[in-house]
C-alpha cells in the first residue's frame, strides 16, 4: 500500500497548483485510502481537505513545512550555476500523530507566526521545535527539506549528525528518511547518501513524491505562481522554473515501480499512516464559558437577563396575550438553549451588544437570530419575533447539531474597531481572532498576473482587464475568447492562446490570505492550540488560518461584526437631529406607520434610502405599493434574484394590485401564507410548510433547507421528496396538491430570503426612510459624510436633496469642515431653514491634515485673502490650493473674486519667491482672467470634487433639448404609456442584472429626476462602446408606464454633448 | 525673416511614401511592435477618415478595410530625416536638427537663410523653393518662414502649406494657433487650461511679469514662444559623432579581391581623419548595398557586417584584414553597388602593461587570430562560453573573447562536478532497444552495444508556454566504446578502452535517440 505523505495544495500560497479537493480527488482516483497535506507554515487547505477527504472516503491526515532559520538555507542550486534564486530556509515536514502534536503544530507556527515582520517571512527556531515536538512525526524532506541542505552544505558527515541531532528531538521512531525521485539526477545522490545516513541511524526511510499538483500538466500553474512570487516573467524565470512534471500524484504501481530497489520505503507509508490517528474531527474546540456572578450558573443568568429584557421590551407594548405568547415562547427557547449548552454563547454576543451600548455604539443583530426571542429580549436584535410569528428554528434546531450564527450590524469605521478590539481585550489574542478571507484568483487578477508573466505589455493588460466581465449577467459575447478578441489580442497566436488558457485555469485559486470584514472566533481557553494564528496586516489584529466558511464547517462559532454604512448613517443622525433641528430622536422610538414614508416609498422617492432605492426597488415600489411595516419586509425580501428568478415576485404583485385572487394549495398553507398573499416567499415558510403539510420537525425542515440549498445534492432531494409525500400522505394531502406543494417548496428553497433578515434590514430602512422625510439636511449630511456606500454617487445624492428643496452650499474655505454639516439660514417665509454646507472631505487630494490646519487658523481669525491662507496654512499643497482655487472654495477671500482669479492668486501666492524678494510686498493685481463659462465651473466641480452645488449639467442645455423634443424625466408620468418619447440625461447607474436576460437599464439622470430606460440585448450589441462609455445619452422609444413605474424602451441610443464634467456613474450592480 | 522650417505631417507615413510613391494617393498606416503587441504607430489622413486611430491595436486597426499596412522602420525614417536635413542644406550651412527624443519622429527641421537672399532670392522663394526640394525627396512638408527659429517653427507645425510671417507679425499670426501647437509639457498646458487660456493669443496676452511670478522663467519662455518671440539662436547641427566614408560603385562588383581595393582606400580615409582627431575606432560597420534580381521592390538590399574590437585600433591595415576574414566568412549574397564604412571614434589605448604580468597575445594580433577561427568554424562558435539561467540541457551563450587584464583567480568555495563530459556536436543520432522502458542495446554509427549499466532517465521539460518548448530523458550508460581510444596505463602503456560511460538522451517530442557525449 502506498499513501502519499507530503502533499502540498495551492494554500500553499503560489508554492502549489491544486486546490485540496482536487488532490483528494485525484488520490481517491488513484485508489489512496489516505493522503497528508503540508502547507508552507500553516494548516490554511486542512479545513477543506478534510471536508473533501471525509467525502470521497479517504482519510486526511494533518501536517505543515515548518520554516527553521537555524537549519540553513534550502540545497538550491549551486552557487556556479548561473541563477537568481534567492536563500530560502529550511523547511521540516511535520506530521500529526495525535491531539497532542496537532495543538503543538498550531501553537508552534503561531509563535513563530506572530513574530514575523513581514508577510510569510516568519521562521520556527530549532528550540521551538523541540519544545513542540511531541505527538509530530519529521520527515527529512525533499530539495526544501533539512537532509538535502546539509548534504549541499557540509556533505554526509554534517548531514548524518545534523539528522541524529533531529533524531533527538523528535525520537527515532518519529523521523523517517524521504526520499522522493522526480528523475532529477543530483536527488538521486542525495537519496543514496539519505539511505546510507537511514541505515547508518536506523532510521526508516519514507517515499514521497513532494507532491505540489494533482495533475503532471499543472506544472503550468505551478511555474505561472513561481514567476508571480519571485516578480519575473517565464523567458526569464530560468531555474525559478520546475525542472519537470513529476511532482504531481502517483498510483502505487507507479511508486512501487520507481521505487522497486526501496520496498520498504513505500510499505513505511502505509504503516505511518495508519500510526497518524489524527484527523480534525477531533478539533478540541470549545466556546467560551461567560463569567458568572456566585451563585449562578450560565442558564440561570442567562435565564434572569432574558426575562428582564422579556419584561422591558414586551411590557412596554401593553399586549398581554403577546407577552403571555412571549414568555411561552422565550421558556421554550432557553430550555432548548440549556439542553444544547449554548448559553454562553448567548451570553458573550449580549456582553457585546452591551458594551456597544455603554459606548453609544449603534447595533444591532441580523439574519436569523432576529427569529429568537431570547435575541430580542437581551436586545440583540430589534425586531419582534413573536409578534411577528418568525420561526425559531430556522434559528436554532436541536437536529441541527451546529452552532447558532448571530450577525451584529454596527456603524462602519471607528465604533466597529471599538467593538472588535473591545472582544480582543475581553478574551486575549490568543483567545480571539478574525477570521480570514482566502483571496483567490478572479477574471482582472487573473488576467493582470498571467499577463505580466507571459511578458504582455501594461498598456494591453490595463485594457484587457477593463473588458473583463463584472455583470451578473453572462451573454453569449461575454466570453473570455470575446474579451481577448476585443481588447486587441490575437487568438490565432499561440502565446495569446495559451494566455488565455491559463488565465481560466488559475481561476479560484489562492492568492493570499486576507482578513475577513467582521468575522471573529473566540475559544474557551487557548485559540491557537486549535487554529494557528497569524497577524493581519492591519496593526493589533490577528486572524485564524481559516476563512468563515472553514471555520464553520470544522464547528467553531463565529460572531460576524458587520460594518453597515446606513448604521454610521443613522448614528451620525442621532447627533445632528437634536442639535439642528431641536427634536430629540430615538431610533427605537420612531412613529410607525408615519403616512409620508409609505406616500414616499409609494412613490419610489428613494435615493439614498436603505435597501429600497435601487433601481429595481424602485420600479416595484408603486406596485406593491407599502402602507405598513410587513409591507416593507416584503418589498427588501423580494428584490433579489431569488425570489426574481423563483418566479415569485410577478405573482406576489399581481396579487397585491388585485390582479389574481389570493389561492392555497392547500388550506392547511393558508395561516403560513396568508400574509405574503399565498405566495412563498422567506425560507420561514418553507420550514412551516414542511413542518404543517408534511410533519417535519424543525430540524428536519432546516435540513430540507439546506439540501435544496445552494451545494443541492440529487439524491438528498429525492430522500427528501419521498418523506416530504409521506408526511402529505399521512396527513390526507391529494396527489395533485402533493405535487404543487413540493413544486412549491423545491422551486424557492434555492432562492428564498430569510424573514427575520428581511425584518432586521426593513427596520433601517424604515429609519432611513423616516429620516430623509423628516430631517433632510442631517440624513443627507450624514449620507455624504459616510460615502462610498449605497447605490448612487454623491453627486446624485445632492442633486437628489435640492429637487427635495434643500439648500446645498458649496465648499468654502470659510466655512466648509472636514465632514459636510448642517448650517442655519433664513427661508422665504423669514423662518430657519437648515441647509448643507458640503464638507472639505469632498476636495480631492485634500489631505485631512492640510484640512484641519485650514480649520484651525481659521478659528484663530478668519482669512482676509488667499495670500492671507497661504501664509498662516503652510501644509496646503499648491496642487490643493489650486484643487480649492478651481472649485470656488476660494472665492470668498476677497473683493470680485472668481475661480480664476482664486487660481492666478493660488499660482503666485504658492510659489516661493526666495530670500531676495521676501520682504517686498505683494502687489495683489486683479486677474486678467476670464470667469469660467458654465461648462467650465462644472467641469472643474466634478473634476475636483465629485459633486456641485450649482444646477445640474442638463440644466443648461435644456433649451436646445427642447427644441429636440427631449423631454424631462419628471414630464414623463404625463405621458401616455406606449407614446413614442425622447429622453436624455447623464448616466448614473447602468445594469444587466443576472435575472434580465441581457437586458440593459439604464437611469439617466436630469435636473428634474431620474428616467428609466430598458435597451435590448441586441441595440446594447450594436452600441456596446456608446453606452458603456458615454456620461450623457439621448435616447428614443417608447414609453411604458405601467402602474406609475415608468421606463423607455430604447430604439435608438446616441451620445449627446452636454457637458465635459466627469460625473460618475456606478455601474453593473 | 531670417530663418525657415520645414516640417513633414505624418512622418512615419510619409517616410515609407517616399519609398513606395504608388500610395501617395492612398490611406496609409504604419504599425510598430512585434507581434502580438503591434500597434498602430501612424495614418495619413486618408486612413484617419477610414476609422483607424494611433494606438489602436493590430487586430482592431485591421478591421478598418482599404488601408494599406506597413512597419514603421527606424532606418527608413533615420535616411527620411537624412534627406530632410539634405533638403535644408541645399539652402543654408546653419540647420537646426529639432528632433527631441527618440520617441519623437525627426520631422522637423529650421535653417537660418538669413544672407541667402543673394543666392536663392526672397524668402517667398526660398520658401517654395524648400517645399518643392522636399517633394523631390518624396516629402509633402510644410514650410514657415519667420524672424526667429522657434517661430518659424511653430508656424510649420501650426498651418498646412507656405506660411510666411512677416517680422513683427508672429504674435499675430501665431495667435490663432492652439497651446498644444507649441508642445508645451503637459503639466504646464494644464495650468494654462484650467486658467481658461486656449490659444497662443491668450497665453501672448498675459502679463510677462504675471507669468514670471507664477510659471516662472520656463512659463517666460513658452509664452515668447506664444508671442512668436523667443529670443533663442538656432543651434546649428554638430558635425556628426560618427565616422563615414561611402562611395557607389559604376558597376557591380562581385569578387573580394576587388572590392577589397575599395575598402582599403575608404578605410585609409577613414584613419586618416581619425588620427587627424586623435582617435581611433572600435566598431566599424559595413554596409554593402546589393545589386536585387527583384527590381519592383524598392527597399534596397544590405548586406551589413559589424566588426567589434577589443581595443580600439587606427591601423588601416588591421582593419582591412578583419574585413577580409569577415567578409571571407559572411560573402555578401550578389554583386555589390554601394558601399557604406561608419566608424565609431573612441579613444586610443594608453593604458601601459605591467612589467611582471605574463606575457600575453597583442591584443590587435589576438583578434585577427580569432577572426581567422570563426571564419573557418563559423559564427557564435567562437568565444567565451557562458551558462544561461536555465534547465535547458546545454544551454549557453558564446561571449565575445576578451582576454582579461588581470590575472585569472580559480574562484574558491563550491567543488564542481569531477567527471567531464565530452558533448558530440551535433549529438550522434541512434537506436536504441528498450527492455522494460530501460534502454538495452544502442546502434550508432553501425556500431551495436548491449548496456552494460545505466542509471536514469533524468527528466527536463521547459518552456512549454513557446513554440521550442523541449522535453527529454537522459541516461548514463556503460557499454563497450563505440570508437575505441587508447588511453595510457599506470606504467605509460597505451591500452585500448574497452568500456566507455555515455549520455544518451530521447527527445520526448520527436521521440529520437542521440548520443550526447562521453564521460572522461
Amino acid at each position: 500500500m502506498y499513501v502519499e505523505l507530503h502533499l502540498c495544495s495551492a494554500f500553499s500560497f503560489l508554492e502549489g497548483a491544486s486546490l485540496p479537493e482536487e488532490l483528494v480527488a485525484e488520490a481517491a482516483r488513484l485508489g489512496m485510502p489516505a493522503g497528508a497535506l503540508l502547507d508552507r507554515d500553516g494548516v490554511y487547505g486542512a479545513p477543506r481537505f478534510h471536508v473533501a477527504a471525509k467525502k470521497a472516503g479517504i482519510r486526511a491526515h494533518v501536517g505543515a513545512e515548518i520554516s527553521v532559520a537555524d537549519l540553513g538555507t534550502q540545497a538550491g542550486v549551486p552557487s556556479w550555476m548561473p541563477n537568481k534564486i534567492p536563500p530560502r530556509p529550511v523547511r521540516l515536514a511535520l506530521l500529526v500523530e495525535n491531539r497532542t502534536g496537532y495543538r503543538n503544530l498550531c501553537r508552534l507556527i503561531t509563535r513563530y507566526k506572530l513574530r514575523e515582520e513581514g508577510k510569510g517571512t516568519g521562521t520556527a527556531t530549532m528550540d521551538e521545535i523541540a519544545g513542540h515536538a511531541e505527538g509530530l512525526v519529521c520527515l527529512t524532506g525533499g530539495e526544501e527539506g533539512p537532509l538535502a541542505a546539509f548534504l549541499a552544505h557540509g556533505g554526509y558527515e554534517e548531514a548524518r549528525r545534523n539528522i541524529k541531532r533531529i533524531a533527538g528531538i523528535f525520537g527515532k521512531r518519529n523521523v523517517y528518511i524521504e526520499v522522493q525521485r522526480h528523475f532529477d539526477a543530483a536527488e538521486e545522490s542525495r537519496n543514496q547518501a539519505a539511505v546510507r545516513i537511514g541505515e547508518s541511524l536506523n532510521l526508516p526511510l519514507l517515499a514521497t513524491n513532494g507532491v505540489r499538483y494533482a495533475h503532471a500538466k499543472d506544472r503550468e500553474i505551478l511555474d505561472v505562481f513561481s514567476c508571480i512570487r519571485n516578480h519575473c516573467q517565464l523567458e526569464t524565470a530560468g531555474r525559478f522554473l520546475e525542472r519537470n512534471d513529476e511532482r504531481c500524484l502517483r498510483s502505487e504501481m507507479e511508486m512501487s515501480r520507481l521505487f522497486s530497489d526501496l520496498p520498504r520505503a513505500i510499505s513505511n507509508t502505509g504503516e505511518l499512516s495508519a500510526r497518524l490517528a489524527y484527523t480534525l474531527a477531533d478539533l478540541g474546540y470549545e466556546f467560551p464559558s461567560y463569567p458568572v456572578p456566585p451563585g449562578d450558573t450560565m442558564d440561570s443568568f442567562l435565564r434572569k437577563r432574558t426575562e428582564e429584557g422579556l419584561r422591558q421590551r414586551y411590557a412596554a407594548k401593553g399586549d398581554e396575550e403577546l407577552l403571555a405568547r412571549a414568555e411561552r415562547q422565550v421558556r421554550r427557547e432557553l430550555k432548548l438553549i440549556e439542553k444544547l449548552k449554548l448559553a454562553g454563547y448567548f451570553l458573550i454576543v449580549w456582553d457585546i451588544v452591551r458594551f456597544c451600548r455603554e459606548q453609544k455604539i449603534l447595533v444591532q443583530g441580523r439574519g436569523s437570530a432576529a427569529n429568537s426571542a431570547v435575541c430580542y429580549s437581551l436586545g440583540i436584535t430589534a425586531v419582534d419575533p413573536v409578534g411577528m410569528e418568525l420561526l425559531f428554528e430556522r434559528f436554532l434546531s436541536e437536529e441541527r447539531g451546529e452552532w447558532p450564527d448571530i450577525d451584529l450590524d454596527l456603524p462602519s469605521g471607528d465604533q466597529r474597531e471599538k467593538a472588535i478590539q473591545y472582544i480582543y481585550r475581553r478574551y486575549g489574542q490568543l483567545g480571539a481572532a478574525m477570521t480570514a478571507n482566502v483571496i483567490t484568483y478572479r477574471g482582472r487578477s487573473a488576467a493582470r498576473e498571467v499577463g505580466k508573466v507571459l511578458g504582455f505589455d501594461r498598456e494591453s493588460l490595463d485594457q484587457l482587464s477593463s473588458l473583463v466581465n463584472t455583470w451578473g449577467w453572462r451573454g453569449p459575447t461575454d466570453t473570455s475568447e470575446h474579451q481577448f478578441h476585443q481588447a486587441g489580442f490575437d487568438l490565432g497566436h499561440p502565446r495569446v492562446r495559451k494566455y488565455r488558457e491559463l488565465c481560466e485555469r488559475i481561476q479560484d485559486l489562492p492568492r493570499h490570505l486576507g482578513q475577513h470584514s467582521g468575522g471573529m472566533v473566540v475559544c474557551q481557553g487557548q485559540l491557537d492550540s486549535v487554529v494557528p494564528l497569524e497577524p493581519a496586516t492591519m496593526p493589533g489584529r490577528v486572524v485564524v488560518q481559516w476563512d468563515k466558511d472553514d471555520c464553520a464547517d470544522m464547528g467553531i462559532v463565529k460572531v460576524d461584526l458587520l460594518g453597515l454604512g446606513m448604521m454610521s448613517v443613522l448614528e451620525e443622525c442621532l447627533e445632528l437631529v437634536p442639535k439642528h433641528y431641536g427634536k430629540p430622536l430615538d431610533l427605537a422610538q420612531l412613529p410607525a406607520d408615519d403616512p409620508l414614508v409609505y406616500e414616499t416609498l409609494r412613490r419610489a422617492d428613494t435615493v439614498g434610502m436603505f435597501q429600497v432605492e435601487s433601481r429595481a426597488q424602485m420600479s416595484s415600489l408603486p406596485r406593491n405599493a407599502p402602507e405598513k411595516f410587513y409591507d416593507l419586509v416584503v418589498q427588501v425580501a423580494i428584490i433579489r434574484p431569488g425570489p426574481i428568478v423563483g418566479n415569485m415576485m410577478h405573482p406576489y404583485m399581481r396579487r397585491r394590485q388585485g390582479r389574481e385572487p389570493v389561492t392555497y394549495a392547500h388550506p392547511l398553507l393558508e395561516p403560513i401564507l396568508k400574509r405574503t398573499l399565498g405566495v412563498p416567499l422567506f425560507q420561514e415558510q418553507l420550514l412551516r410548510m414542511a413542518m404543517i403539510a408534511a410533519n417535519f420537525t424543525g430540524g428536519e425542515a432546516e435540513d430540507l433547507r439546506r439540501a435544496m440549498g445552494f451545494k443541492r445534492s440529487g439524491s438528498r432531494m429525492r430522500e427528501i421528496e419521498v418523506k416530504l409525500r409521506q408526511g402529505m400522505e399521512q396527513n390526507g394531502i391529494g396527489k395533485e396538491t402533493q405535487e404543487e406543494i413540493i413544486m412549491q417548496i423545491t422551486s424557492f428553497a434555492e432562492y428564498g430570503f430569510p424573514e427575520s433578515h428581511a425584518a432586521s434590514f426593513a427596520l433601517i430602512a424604515y429609519a432611513s426612510a423616516y429620516l430623509k422625510c423628516h430631517y433632510l439636511g442631517a440624513f443627507t449630511a450624514a449620507l455624504l459624510n459616510n460615502q462610498p456606500m449605497g447605490f448612487y454617487s454623491a453627486a446624485t445624492i445632492v442633486k437628489d436633496a435640492q429637487r427635495h428643496s434643500l439648500r446645498v452650499k458649496p465648499i468654502d474655505a470659510r466655512r466648509s469642515e472636514w465632514l459636510c454639516t448642517i448650517e442655519h439660514a433664513p427661508g422665504k417665509d423669514g423662518k430657519d431653514l437648515p441647509c448643507l454646507r458640503i464638507g472639505l472631505r469632498y476636495v480631492r487630494g485634500l489631505r485631512q491634515a492640510a484640512a484641519e490646519a485650514i480649520l484651525r487658523e481659521r478659528q484663530v481669525h478668519p482669512f482676509v485673502s488667499i495670500e492671507d491662507l497661504v501664509q498662516r496654512v503652510p501644509e496646503l499643497q499648491k496642487s490643493e490650493l489650486v484643487t480649492l482655487g478651481a472649485i470656488g472654495a476660494l472665492n470668498f477671500l476677497g473683493e470680485r473674486v472668481h475661480r480664476r482669479t482664486a487660481l492666478w492668486q493660488v499660482e503666485r501666492a504658492a510659489r516661493s519667491a526666495g530670500p531676495l524678494l521676501k520682504s517686498i510686498p505683494e502687489s495683489w493685481e486683479s486677474s486678467p482672467l476670464q470667469p469660467m463659462t458654465d461648462d467650465e465651473r462644472l467641469v472643474a466641480d466634478f473634476h475636483g470634487s465629485g459633486i456641485t452645488a450649482g444646477p445640474h449639467p442638463m440644466a443648461y442645455r435644456r433649451a436646445a433639448l427642447e427644441s429636440m423634443k427631449v423631454k424631462r424625466a419628471c414630464d414623463l408620468h404625463r405621458i401616455a404609456d406606449g407614446a413614442y418619447t425622447r429622453v436624455a440625461g447623464c448616466v448614473i447607474a447602468r445594469q444587466r442584472p443576472g435575472t434580465a436576460k441581457g437586458f440593459v437599464f439604464l437611469s439617466l439622470e436630469d435636473e428634474t429626476g431620474i428616467a428609466n430606460v430598458i435597451v435590448r440585448p441586441d441595440l446594447y450589441e450594436k452600441h456596446r462602446i456608446t453606452i458603456n462609455r458615454e456620461r450623457f445619452l439621448y435616447v428614443e422609444g417608447i414609453l411604458q408606464n405601467q402602474d406609475n413605474v415608468i421606463s423607455v424602451k430604447a430604439s435608438r441610443v446616441a451620445p449627446v454633448a452636454i457637458s465635459a464634467a466627469e460625473m460618475q456613474s456606478h455601474d453593473f450592480h | 525673416m531670417p530663418f525657415a522650417c520645414l516640417f513633414v505631417p505624418d512622418f512615419s507615413v510619409q517616410a515609407v511614401i517616399r519609398i513606395e510613391p504608388d500610395l501617395r494617393s492612398k490611406p496609409v498606416g504604419v504599425f510598430e511592435g512585434a507581434p502580438p503587441l503591434t500597434k498602430v504607430f501612424g495614418a495619413n489622413a486618408a486612413a484617419k477618415a477610414l476609422g483607424v486611430e494611433i494606438g489602436m491595436t493590430k487586430l482592431q486597426a485591421e478591421a478598418c478595410s482599404g488601408v494599406v499596412w506597413r512597419w514603421r522602420s527606424h532606418s527608413q525614417e533615420a535616411t527620411a530625416h537624412a534627406a530632410l536635413l539634405d533638403c535644408a542644406w541645399t539652402i543654408s550651412p546653419r540647420v537646426q536638427d529639432t528632433t527631441g527624443n527618440k520617441e519623437e519622429p525627426p520631422d522637423t527641421v529650421a535653417l537660418d537663410i538669413a544672407g541667402c537672399e543673394r543666392l536663392f532670392g526672397s524668402p517667398e522663394k526660398i520658401a517654395g523653393d524648400l517645399k518643392r526640394v522636399a517633394g523631390e525627396v518624396g516629402f509633402d512638408a510644410n514650410v514657415a518662414v519667420a524672424g526667429n527659429p522657434e517661430a518659424a517653427i511653430c508656424a510649420a507645425r501650426g498651418f498646412p502649406g507656405v506660411t510666411l510671417v512677416p517680422q513683427g507679425e508672429e504674435s499675430a499670426q501665431l495667435g490663432v494657433l492652439p497651446l498644444s501647437s507649441l508642445k508645451i509639457p503637459a503639466e504646464l498646458l494644464e495650468t494654462l487650461e484650467r486658467w481658461g487660456i486656449h490659444t497662443c493669443a491668450e497665453f501672448a496676452a498675459l502679463h510677462e511679469v504675471a507669468v514670471v511670478e507664477r510659471l516662472g522663467q520656463e512659463g517666460r519662455r513658452w509664452q515668447l514662444l506664444a508671442r512668436g518671440a523667443d529670443p533663442r539662436p538656432l543651434i546649428a547641427k554638430e558635425p556628426p559623432v560618427e565616422f563615414e566614408e561611402c562611395t557607389e560603385l559604376e558597376s557591380p562588383v562581385e569578387l573580394l579581391d576587388p572590392l577589397m581595393f575599395i575598402f582599403n582606400r575608404l578605410l585609409d580615409q577613414l584613419c586618416v581623419r581619425l588620427r587627424m582627431h586623435v582617435l581611433a575606432t572600435n566598431t566599424v560597420k559595413i554596409t554593402l548595398t546589393l545589386q536585387r534580381n527583384d527590381s519592383r521592390k524598392k527597399e534596397p538590399l544590405l548586406h551589413i557586417r559589424t566588426l567589434r574590437l577589443p581595443v580600439p585600433a587606427k591601423e588601416s591595415k588591421l582593419l582591412l584584414k578583419l574585413l577580409q576574414l569577415d567578409l571571407q566568412a559572411h560573402p555578401p549574397g550578389s554583386p555589390v553597388t554601394a558601399v557604406r564604412i561608419l566608424a565609431v571614434p573612441a579613444h586610443l589605448r594608453t593604458r601601459q602593461m605591467g612589467l611582471f604580468l605574463p606575457l600575453s597575445p597583442e591584443p590587435e594580433r589576438l583578434e585577427v587570430t580569432l577572426a581567422r577561427i570563426q571564419s573557418t568554424v563559423g559564427e557564435g562558435r567562437v568565444g567565451m562560453p557562458v551558462l544561461l539561467d536555465t534547465h535547458r540541457p546545454n544551454a549557453f551563450r558564446q561571449n565575445h573573447f576578451v582576454l582579461s587584464e588581470s590575472s585569472m583567480g580559480i574562484s574558491a568555495g563550491e567543488r564542481r562536478p569531477t567527471a567531464a563530459l565530452r558533448i558530440y556536436r551535433p549529438p550522434l543520432p541512434a537506436a536504441v532497444e528498450l527492455h522494460d522502458a530501460k534502454p538495452s542495446a544502442i546502434s550508432c554509427d553501425g556500431v551495436r552495444r548491449e548496456v552494460l549499466t545505466l542509471s536514469g532517465p533524468w527528466r527536463t521539460k521547459g518552456d512549454w508556454w513557446s513554440e521550442t518548448v523541449w522535453a527529454r530523458d537522459e541516461w548514463d550508460v556503460l557499454i563497450r566504446a563505440l570508437r575505441p581510444r587508447y588511453q595510457a596505463d599506470p606504467h605509460g602503456v597505451a591500452k585500448k578502452e574497452e568500456t566507455a560511460l555515455y549520455r544518451i538522451y530521447r527527445d520526448l517530442r520527436s521521440r529520437r535517440w542521440f548520443v550526447e557525449g562521453i564521460y572522461d
